[in-house]
C-alpha cells in the first residue's frame, strides 16, 4: 500500500487515482527514459518564484536547454521569456493546453509534436489542477510531471508538498537527471 | 398568436374591485397589432434549436476537466468513472461532465427564474395584470429577448406572466434531463445547457422589465444617477440597515417607509450585491456598500445595526455573524428562510418588540409590506445602544493573539486565492499589520482561512483592522443601473461600429470571486474604453468596476459618460439587467439589418455571431448563476471570458484556429462554402491573467463580416496590445488578414513579411452565415 500526499488546497482533493510523490529526482528516471518528446509548461506566476538568485523562468529556461524541450509560456509568462531573450518559448493560454493535450496527434506550436510528457509549473494552484484533470482523464496518452512546490493529484508524478529549501534541492536535482540524458 | 396563460393572486386591488383568491385561466391572447411575422421558433423546446446548438458544438468543442472521476448522483454509486469505465447507469465521464454543466446552467436558472416569478407575482398582486411594461423612452424594439425567443412582446404584467410560465417549463424539461437515465450523450447535455441559459435570458429580462415599469427605476437612462458607494460611506451618525441580496421587494418596503416616515435624517439604507443596485435605482439616496464579497467584512464591523436579506448569494451564516455584533437579522424570501421563526403573521409591533430586546437573533417575515416598518423600527431602537459597542480586536489585542500561532499553513491551505496569511499573522506578531493589510486587497471574504485555523482566529477580521484605514477611504460615486439601451442609441453608433472606430463591445458581468482583487475590473475596463470600445458593465463587476480612484479623485463612471457610445462606460444594473447586453446585440440585428426578431433565434444569433464584435467577461464569476448567464451569451454565439477561478465551471468551450472545416461558412450572397478567419476564436474561456484577459478580448472582438476599415483598427489594438501585455508582435496577424485593406496601415511591412512567411492567399470579404437557409434564394 502506497501512501499518496495531500493536495495543497485542502479542498481540491480528486478521484480514486491521485499522483505519486515526486519526493526524490531519481524516481522519474524509468518514464524519461520511456519519453520521446517532452514539452514543458510555465504558468504566469514563474516570473515571480524565486529560483537561486533569478526566478522560475530562469529555472525554465535552464531546464529547457537541459533536456531539449520546447516550452510553453502560459498567462502572459511569455513576456518574461522575450525579455530574457529566449526565443525556444511560445504563448498559449492553460485552457488551450488543457484542451490540445488531449490530442494524441496535437503536434504544438513549434510543430515538433506529438508529446508524450509533460513537466508543468508555476500556474495557479487550482488552475493547474483543472489543466491536469483534462491530462489525466481525456490525454492518457501523456505522462503528466507537476514540478510545482505543492502537490497536484492529477498529475502521475508531484512534488509532494514541500519547503523551499528542499524544493530547490529537488529542482536541482530534476535539472541533473533532464541534462545527463536519459 | 396563441397561447394558454394563467395567473393567481391571493388578493388582488385592480379597477374592477378588490379580489381574494383570484386565479384566471385565459385560453387565447391575440396581439393583433404586431404585424410582425412569426418566425419559426417561437417558445421552443428543448429540442428546437438544437440544430444550431449542434453548429456551435461543432466549432467550440467542450474541453472536459473533471473535479473528480465518481459520480455520487444516485444509490447506484459512487460509481468510478475514471478511464474508459461507465458508471452503473451506463454514463461515461464525458457525458457525466456535461451533466453537471447542466445541473449548474439548471441551478442558475431556477435562481433567475423563481426571482422573476416572485416579482411578477408580487406586483400584479399590487398593481394588477393590465399593468402595462414601460422599458422606457426611444425603446420601440421592447424586450427584444422575450421577443426573440418567445415571440411574444409582452407589454403587461400579465403577458409577462405567461413568459414566465413557458421559462418555468423549458425549465423543468432542462432539469428533468440530468436524471439517472435520462440524457446520455454530452452532446445534448451541452444543447440542454445552452437552452437553459437562452430561457434564463428571458426570465431575466422579465425580472428587470416588470421592477423598472413598476418599481420607478431609470428607464434607459443614460443620465441614471451617481450614487454613493463604499464601506466609508454609510454614515455612521444614522441608524443602518443593511439589505443584502437580489430581490428589491423588501429592501424597496425599507426604502418607502423612510421616505414616508420622513426618517431619511436618521436612518440610511445600504445594499450588497446586486439589491444594492436595485435599492439605488429606486432610490439614489440609498447607498451600495459593495459587491458580494463584502458581506462578512461588513457585518462584522458591526456598523449595519438590522441585516435584511433578499434572495440569491447571501452569505448563508448571516444569522451567527450578525449574532456576533448584535444585529437582528429578518429574512424575507421563502428561497432563503435562514432558520428564524416566522412573524409574518404578528403584529409589528410585538416583532420589533423581541427583536430589539434580543429574545430572537432575526424573524422570517415573508410580508413584504410589514419589512420597511418592522427593519427602520429596530434600527432606530438599538443603534444608540449598538454605537456604543466595540467588535474587532484591537491591534494590540490581534498581536497578542498571534503569538498563539501554530504555524500550521491551514489559513493559507484553505485560501482560494493561496494568500500568505499564516506569514501575515507572524508579521502582526511583531506588529508589523501591512502583511495582513496587503491580504485584504487580495481578500475574496470567502473566511475559509478562519474555519481551518486550529485555533480559531478571527482571520477575517483581523485583516479588516488592519486594513481599517483602507475601508475609511472606500468612499466612492457610482452610476446606478440605466436599464436597457436605447435604440437611438443603437442607430448612433452604427456607422462607427461598422469602420471600426468602435471596435467593440466588452460587458464586465457577474461576481467577486477575484483572484487579485476588485481593482482588475477597474483595469481592464479603463484599457478599452480609453481605445473608445464600449464597456457595459452589471452586478457585481460594476461596483468594483466604480470602486477605484484617478488622480482626481474621480470613478470610472464619474470621468466616462454612461452613453451606448464610444469610450462611455455604462451600467444595466443588476444580475437580471444582463438581458440588457444580449438586448442591444439583437437589436443592432433589427436596426441596421431589418432581420426579423419574432421567433427568430437562430437567425439572430447567427447574425450577431458573425457580425456584433461583443465580449462577456465575468472576471470574478463564482456561482451557477454566472454559468446560466454565460449560457445564454453562448447560444447568440458571444464569447465569454472568466477569470482564472472560472477553469472550477470544469468546461470550456474552444475553437482549433487551424481547422479549416470549423471556419467554413456560407457567403449567404453566392452560397459559396469559405474559410474564414478563426474569430471569435473561442466561446468559453478561462483566462489566467488579467495580461491573457486583455489580449484575447482584442482578438475575440474580431468577426467574420469586419469592413476592411473596422478589421483593420480591430487589429491594431491586437497587435498593440499583445505587444504591451506579451512584449513581442502577434504572429496570427496574417490570419485575419483577408486583402490589403484589412491592413493597419503603420503595421505594413511587418504584416507583409509575415504573410509571406506563411504563404498568404487573399480572400474576400463575405457575407457570412453558418445557416444554409440564410443564403439568398435559401440556399437551394
Amino acid at each position: 500500500m502506497v501512501m499518496r500526499p495531500v493536495p495543497w488546497q485542502t479542498g481540491e482533493i480528486c478521484g480514486p487515482e491521485s499522483a505519486k510523490s515526486l519526493s526524490k529526482a531519481d524516481v522519474l528516471k524509468r518514464d524519461l527514459k520511456l519519453c520521446k518528446k517532452l514539452l514543458l509548461i510555465v504558468g504566469s506566476e514563474a516570473a515571480t518564484e524565486k529560483y537561486g538568485k533569478g526566478d522560475m523562468i530562469d529555472y525554465a529556461i535552464a531546464l529547457s536547454k537541459a533536456g531539449n524541450m520546447d516550452v510553453i509560456a502560459t498567462g502572459g509568462a511569455i513576456k518574461a521569456f522575450v525579455e530574457k531573450g529566449f526565443d525556444r518559448a511560445k504563448s498559449m493560454g492553460a485552457m488551450e493546453v488543457a484542451f490540445r493535450l488531449q490530442d494524441p496527434e496535437w503536434v504544438g506550436p513549434f510543430g515538433k509534436g506529438p508529446y508524450d510528457m509533460i513537466m508543468i509549473y508555476g500556474m495557479p494552484y487550482y488552475m493547474q489542477w483543472t489543466l491536469l484533470s483534462a491530462v489525466m482523464n481525456f490525454g492518457t496518452h501523456i505522462t503528466a510531471i507537476s514540478i510545482s512546490r505543492f502537490f497536484q493529484p492529477h498529475a502521475k508524478w508531484s512534488v509532494p508538498n514541500m519547503k523551499e529549501k528542499q524544493y530547490n534541492a529537488l529542482l536541482e536535482d530534476i535539472l541533473g537527471l533532464v541534462g545527463g540524458g536519459k | 398568436m396563441k397561447k394558454k396563460a394563467y395567473f393567481k393572486a391571493d388578493e388582488a386591488d385592480t379597477g374592477l374591485g378588490k379580489f381574494k383568491g383570484l386565479e384566471v385561466h385565459i385560453g387565447t391572447i391575440v396581439d393583433d397589432e404586431w404585424d410582425e411575422p412569426m418566425g419559426p421558433t417561437p417558445m421552443p423546446n428543448p429540442t428546437d434549436l438544437r440544430a444550431w446548438d449542434h453548429k456551435l458544438l461543432n466549432r467550440y468543442h467542450p474541453s472536459y476537466m473533471p473535479y473528480c472521476q465518481v459520480c455520487c448522483l444516485c444509490t447506484f454509486g459512487k460509481c468510478d468513472l475514471s478511464g474508459d469505465k461507465r458508471g452503473a447507469c451506463g454514463i461515461d465521464i464525458k457525458a457525466q461532465q456535461a451533466r453537471i454543466v447542466l445541473a449548474a446552467a439548471n441551478i442558475g436558472c431556477a435562481a433567475h427564474l423563481a426571482h422573476a416569478r416572485h416579482l411578477v407575482d408580487h406586483l400584479i398582486e399590487e398593481f394588477g395584470p393590465r399593468t402595462e411594461l414601460i422599458q422606457g423612452p426611444g425603446t420601440e424594439i421592447h424586450a427584444p429577448v422575450s421577443r426573440l425567443v418567445t415571440g411574444m412582446r409582452p407589454r403587461t404584467l400579465e403577458d409577462a406572466a405567461i413568459i414566465v410560465s413557458y421559462c418555468e417549463t423549458q425549465l423543468a424539461h432542462t432539469l428533468s434531463a440530468t436524471h439517472t437515465g435520462q440524457e446520455g450523450s454530452w452532446l445534448d447535455f451541452e444543447s440542454k445547457v445552452l437552452h437553459a441559459g437562452m430561457v434564463d435570458q428571458v426570465g431575466m429580462e422579465i425580472a428587470d422589465l416588470v421592477q423598472i415599469s413598476t418599481m420607478g427605476f431609470p428607464k434607459a437612462d443614460p443620465e441614471a444617477p451617481l450614487v454613493q458607494s463604499g464601506i466609508g460611506m454609510m454614515d455612521t451618525n444614522k441608524a443602518i440597515i443593511l439589505t443584502i441580496g437580489h430581490n428589491i421587494v423588501p429592501a424597496a418596503s425599507i426604502t418607502d417607509y423612510i421616505t414616508e416616515k420622513k426618517v431619511g435624517n436618521k436612518v440610511e439604507v445600504g445594499g450588497m450585491c446586486c439589491t444594492a443596485w436595485d435599492i439605488t435605482r429606486r432610490d439614489p439616496s440609498a447607498k451600495v456598500v459593495g459587491p458580494i464579497s463584502w458581506q462578512l467584512r461588513y457585518i462584522r464591523s458591526g456598523k449595519a445595526d438590522v441585516i435584511v436579506v433578499d434572495e440569491q448569494c447571501i452569505q448563508v451564516n448571516v444569522v451567527n455573524e450578525a449574532k456576533k455584533v448584535k444585529a437582528p437579522v429578518i429574512s424575507t424570501s421563502d428561497k432563503a428562510v435562514m432558520g428564524l421563526p416566522d412573524r409574518s403573521d404578528d403584529p409589528i409591533d410585538s416583532i420589533v418588540e423581541e427583536l430589539v430586546s434580543g429574545k430572537i437573533d432575526g424573524a422570517f417575515i415573508h410580508d413584504h409590506h410589514k419589512v420597511g416598518e418592522v427593519a427602520t423600527k429596530v434600527a432606530l431602537a438599538i443603534m444608540p445602544k449598538r454605537r456604543k459597542m466595540k467588535f474587532f480586536p484591537s491591534k494590540k489585542q490581534i498581536q497578542k493573539m498571534a503569538e498563539e500561532c501554530k504555524k500550521c499553513s491551514e489559513c493559507i491551505r484553505a485560501c482560494p486565492n493561496d494568500q500568505p496569511v499564516m506569514e501575515a499573522v507572524l508579521a502582526a506578531q511583531l506588529g508589523n499589520f501591512e502583511p495582513l493589510r496587503e491580504v485584504y486587497q487580495n481578500c475574496i471574504g470567502c473566511a475559509r482561512c478562519e474555519s481551518a485555523c486550529p485555533n480559531d482566529y478571527d482571520l477575517h477580521s483581523w485583516m479588516v483592522v488592519a486594513a481599517q484605514a483602507d475601508c475609511k477611504d472606500e468612499t466612492h460615486m457610482v452610476r446606478t443601473g440605466r436599464g436597457a439601451i436605447q435604440d437611438i442609441e443603437i442607430r448612433n453608433v452604427g456607422q462607427p461600429i461598422v469602420f471600426g472606430e468602435i471596435p467593440g463591445v466588452i460587458a464586465h458581468v457577474g461576481c467577486a470571486n477575484y483572484p487579485q482583487g476588485g481593482k482588475d475590473v477597474h483595469d481592464m475596463c479603463e484599457e478599452f474604453a480609453k481605445r473608445r470600445y464600449i464597456i457595459v458593465t452589471s452586478g457585481c463587476a460594476a461596483i468594483s468596476a466604480g470602486h477605484v480612484k484617478d488622480e482626481n479623485g474621480q470613478s470610472i463612471y464619474e470621468r466616462r459618460s454612461g452613453e451606448f457610445d464610444a469610450g462611455g462606460v455604462l451600467n444595466v444594473g443588476s444580475c437580471v439587467s444582463n438581458p440588457h447586453i444580449a438586448g442591444a446585440a439583437i437589436k443592432i440585428a433589427a436596426i441596421f439589418a431589418k432581420r426579423n426578431l419574432r421567433g427568430n433565434y437562430a437567425e439572430i444569433a447567427d447574425y450577431i455571431h458573425n457580425r456584433v464584435g461583443a465580449v462577456g467577461i465575468s472576471w470574478g464569476a463564482m456561482s451557477q448563476k454566472a454559468a446560466s448567464i454565460a449560457s445564454g451569451f453562448w447560444r447568440l454565439g458571444v464569447p465569454v471570458i472568466v477569470g482564472p477561478h472560472g477553469s472550477k465551471y470544469r468546461r470550456m468551450l474552444l475553437g482549433k484556429a487551424e481547422e479549416e472545416r470549423a471556419w467554413t461558412v456560407y457567403d449567404a450572397r453566392t452560397g459559396d462554402r469559405v474559410v474564414v478567419a478563426p474569430g471569435p476564436e473561442h466561446l468559453f474561456y478561462a483566462a489566467e491573467t488579467v495580461a491573457e484577459a486583455n489580449v484575447l478580448t482584442a482578438k475575440l472582438v474580431i468577426r467574420p463580416n469586419d469592413t476592411g476599415k473596422g478589421r483593420s483598427i480591430k487589429l491594431s489594438h491586437y497587435i498593440d496590445i499583445h505587444e504591451k501585455y506579451y512584449g513581442y508582435f502577434p504572429d496570427d496577424v496574417w490570419k485575419y488578414i483577408r486583402r490589403d485593406t484589412d491592413i493597419p496601415i503603420t503595421l505594413k511591412d511587418k504584416i507583409h513579411t509575415q504573410m509571406k512567411e506563411n504563404k498568404w492567399k487573399e480572400g474576400r470579404i463575405i457575407d457570412p452565415t453558418l445557416l444554409k437557409e440564410q443564403v439568398m434564394g435559401g440556399g437551394k
